[in-house]
């Protein structure tokens, strides 16, 4: 049967219940305050023993939107909702919902349905859902094959609104599920398979095997109070639970494990508050999603140049999966990932170095070391031109990296300055490259103490040597010039981050060189104009168009502690072009704000994660091709 | 029949009450001088904090937001966005209410 066009069809939303009237009252009370248009809603009352049958029968009787289906017994989660499905209107669409949620968008389902209808080929769609302490419980799910334990993507982290884009997910859970009419005529209810429990990755897998996404709409935020609605039953959930996880992993194991195309061993460092580290943990994450099964080894530790053990726990599921897995005895393709002068631990057959660096050149050991790679990679044109200049003879390939979307754009929650300032924001390890001297005296001398801007200057430094609040007095900055505030080795967790872009006006990065600079990117992924030097492997994301290149006066010795700089030059920021660009933005707003505007849609549309992880993915495909 | 003085006439209470400005005015005096003494020597956040305890208002945590006030280390606190930045912004209140700015950048 055909299904009627979206705007005719019926949609029925389903109510699951079972006991804990107090939470089917809240649920329904929230429920039928919001904008429900023609929808109407069925409360299946699973055989409820408790007041609930009286209370849906009375408030049916109130309320002409609502109907009951009342069960005579307990029939678990699945038949339940295939009860409810089985008598909405043929050729409807039906949205299942917990008893335990509370709604507190007006406009909850006009969202969804416009998710839900926003391409033909979409069948499920879930939302982001909330526990009552604000925190985020769920923005889509994956399992992996390894492990075929469902996770919950965005779990327990502070909800500073992150993914709150539309996107496909792998699943959803069912505590609110849209189904379209499509997806139930194609493959019909929950799979009795089960009883309760992986029944809605079941459920988005048979979709997606039928032609239908899965999506997750991120505009629709539900407050769940996860189990709420099985508070009080006797009922042996953990061998409910493992009796589903082991039909499910009968039926979908090899199905899942067949996705990966590729297997790479991948050498590097992920639980480190490094920018290899951090790049490492999202690309391994990336990778994964795309079919490409990372193992991942660290590489570095006793008697190698960082000899320190790496902490095991990655605080990510998928990471600690992807760190578990058993090395093959010879890989096929290993990618060391890091500093060059780590190349020579690479164990593949066919092996990769993927490095960077921040001068215009790079160390002979480093060259040495790479001339025994079967192929060189870097994140910019910037880096492969050094290479190139050092006398690297080997293939190198500009695999460039990317930015976290998900969590740094620009509808992510800001706590602003309650005084009105403006406020420039810098994020940097204090040291020769990053130049914090030229950007506090210029900040302190490009504006008076009496004009409402502030610089909140975010700085780490690690290095016992170095003495960051002498080196500031040092200074001598003028009381009655620009004023700075300072955040002094905090470490924020990464969902966080957005919050702190999103709370300046303007970022700003006056460095000597970058071999990629991720706190730029994340800023212009949030929408801050940002002010940038002119040199260095960030001007191939950072354009005059969507930024501020700060002009250099050239190139100069690369003055600093690093040893791998000794030889080589980097960038000379111009002082009064960096003060002019300060003065500028401050009285251009609308100007930066427009091209801030621009520079968070460039990095959404080709600076993902997801498309670096897709290159590599590429890149792979390539290698194998070539035998 | 004449009236007597009132209280407020009567010369002992005047008396009294002329000793007691007299008092107050050296109290007034020597107040003054202690807190010119406190105004030399301690620094103006300072005097922020304490004109903020004496109005009943929050001290502000300052020691993550000023150079002058943080304790030198190469370990790193993990700390939450959004109290960093209350805390932050909220630093900034004694500092903008001082008559000739804070301490400075």
């Amino acid at each position: 049967m055909t299904a009627p066009p979206p705007a005719d069809r019926p949609l029925t939303l389903i109510v699951l219940a079972w006991n804990c009237w107090h939470l089917t009252a809240r649920c329904l009370d929230s429920l039928l305050r919001t904008r429900l248009d023609a929808a109407r809603v069925l409360v299946v009352d699973n055989g409820s023993r408790d007041e609930t049958p009286a209370e849906l029968a009375a408030l049916a009787a109130r309320e002409s939107r609502l109907q009951v289906l009342t069960l005579p017994d307990n029939v678990g989660f699945v038949r339940g909702n295939n009860a409810g499905i089985a008598v909405a209107p043929a050729g409807g669409d039906v949205v299942l919902l917990n008893n335990d949620l509370v709604f507190t968008q007006t406009d909850w389902l006009t969202r969804l349905r416009a998710s839900a209808h926003g391409a033909p080929d979409v069948g499920v769609v879930g939302c982001r859902l909330a526990l009552p302490d604000g925190s985020l419980l769920h923005a889509g799910t994956y399992i992996l094959p390894d492990t075929m334990w469902g996770q919950q993507i965005g779990a327990l982290e502070k909800d500073v609104g992150q993914y709150t884009a539309d996107r496909e997910v792998e699943g959803i859970v069912f505590a609110c599920a849209y189904l379209r009419a499509e997806v139930l005529a194609a493959i019909g209810g929950l799979s009795t398979d089960f009883q309760s429990y992986f029944e809605d990755t079941d459920y988005c897998l048979r979709a997606r095997d039928a032609g239908f996404r899965t999506r997750l709409c991120g505009g629709v935020t539900l407050v769940h109070d996860e189990h709420g609605s099985t508070q009080g039953d006797g009922a042996d959930f953990s061998g409910l639970f493992q009796q589903s996880r082991r039909t499910f992993t009968r039926k979908w194991r090899h199905r899942l494990a067949a996705r990966y195309r590729h297997e790479l061993l991948w050498q590097s460092l992920i639980n480190f508050p490094t920018g290899y580290a951090m790049s490492s943990r999202e690309l391994l994450r990336a990778l994964d999603e795309q079919g490409v099964k990372p193992v991942y080894r660290y590489l570095y530790g006793p008697g190698t140049v960082f000899p320190v053990s790496e902490p095991e726990n990655s605080r990510d599921y998928r990471l600690n999966v992807i760190r578990a897995r058993p090395l093959p005895r010879r890989p096929p393709v290993a990618v060391v990932y890091g500093q060059a002068d780590a190349f020579h631990s690479n164990r593949g057959r066919y092996k990769v170095g993927y490095t960077m660096l921040e001068v215009d050149g790079f160390p002979p050991d480093w060259v040495r070391q790479a001339a025994r790679m079967d192929e060189v990679w870097v994140p910019s044109a910037f880096n492969r031109d050094g290479f190139l200049r050092s006398g690297l003879k080997r293939p190198i390939h500009v695999m460039p990296l990317g930015v976290d979307t998900h969590h740094f754009h620009p509808a992510v929650t800001a706590h602003p300055n309650p005084l009105g300032e403006y406020v420039f924001l810098s994020i940097f390890e204090w040291g020769e490259r990053k130049d914090p001297w030229l950007l506090l005296q210029t900040f302190n001398q490009a504006f008076s103490a009496d004009e409402p801007v502030r610089l909140v200057c975010k700085i780490m430094n690690r290095d016992p040597m170095v003495r960051v609040k002498e080196e500031i007095r040092r200074l001598r900055l003028d009381p009655a010039g620009g004023r700075i505030s300072y955040l002094f080795n905090l470490e924020f967790p990464h969902e966080q981050l957005g919050s702190l872009y999103r709370s300046a006006d303007c970022f700003v990065a006056a460095s000597r060189g970058e071999g990629w600079d991720m706190p730029l990117m994340e800023a212009m992924a949030c929408g801050l104009p940002a002010i940038a030097t002119d040199w260095g492997a960030h001007t191939e994301f950072a354009s005059e168009r969507i930024a501020y290149l700060l002009r250099v006066r050239g190139t100069v010795p690369a003055v600093a502690k690093c040893p791998y700089y000794a030889g080589y030059c980097w960038g000379d920021p111009d002082p009064e072009h960096l003060r002019h660009l300060l003065r500028h933005v401050y009285e251009h707003r609308d100007e930066a704000r427009d091209r801030g505007s621009l520079a968070a849609h460039e990095m959404a549309e080709h600076w993902t994660w997801q498309q670096a992880a897709g290159r590599i993915g590429d890149r792979l495909q390539a290698i194998q091709a070539a035998g | 029949m004449g009236e007597s003085p009132s209280p407020a006439e009567d010369p002992a209470t005047v008396a009294r009450l002329e000793a007691r400005v007299e008092a107050l005015e050296a109290a007034l005096a020597r107040r003054s001088r202690e807190l010119r003494t406190i105004v030399r020597h301690v620094c103006r956040r300072d005097l922020a904090i304490i004109a903020r305890v004496q109005a009943g208002l929050a001290i502000p945590a300052l020691a993550s937001c000023d150079a002058e006030l943080w304790n030198e280390t190469t370990e790193t606190t993990s700390a939450d966005v959004e109290e960093a930045l209350q805390t932050l912004w909220h630093s900034l209140v004694p500092a903008e209410t001082t008559d000739d700015g804070d301490s400075g950048p």
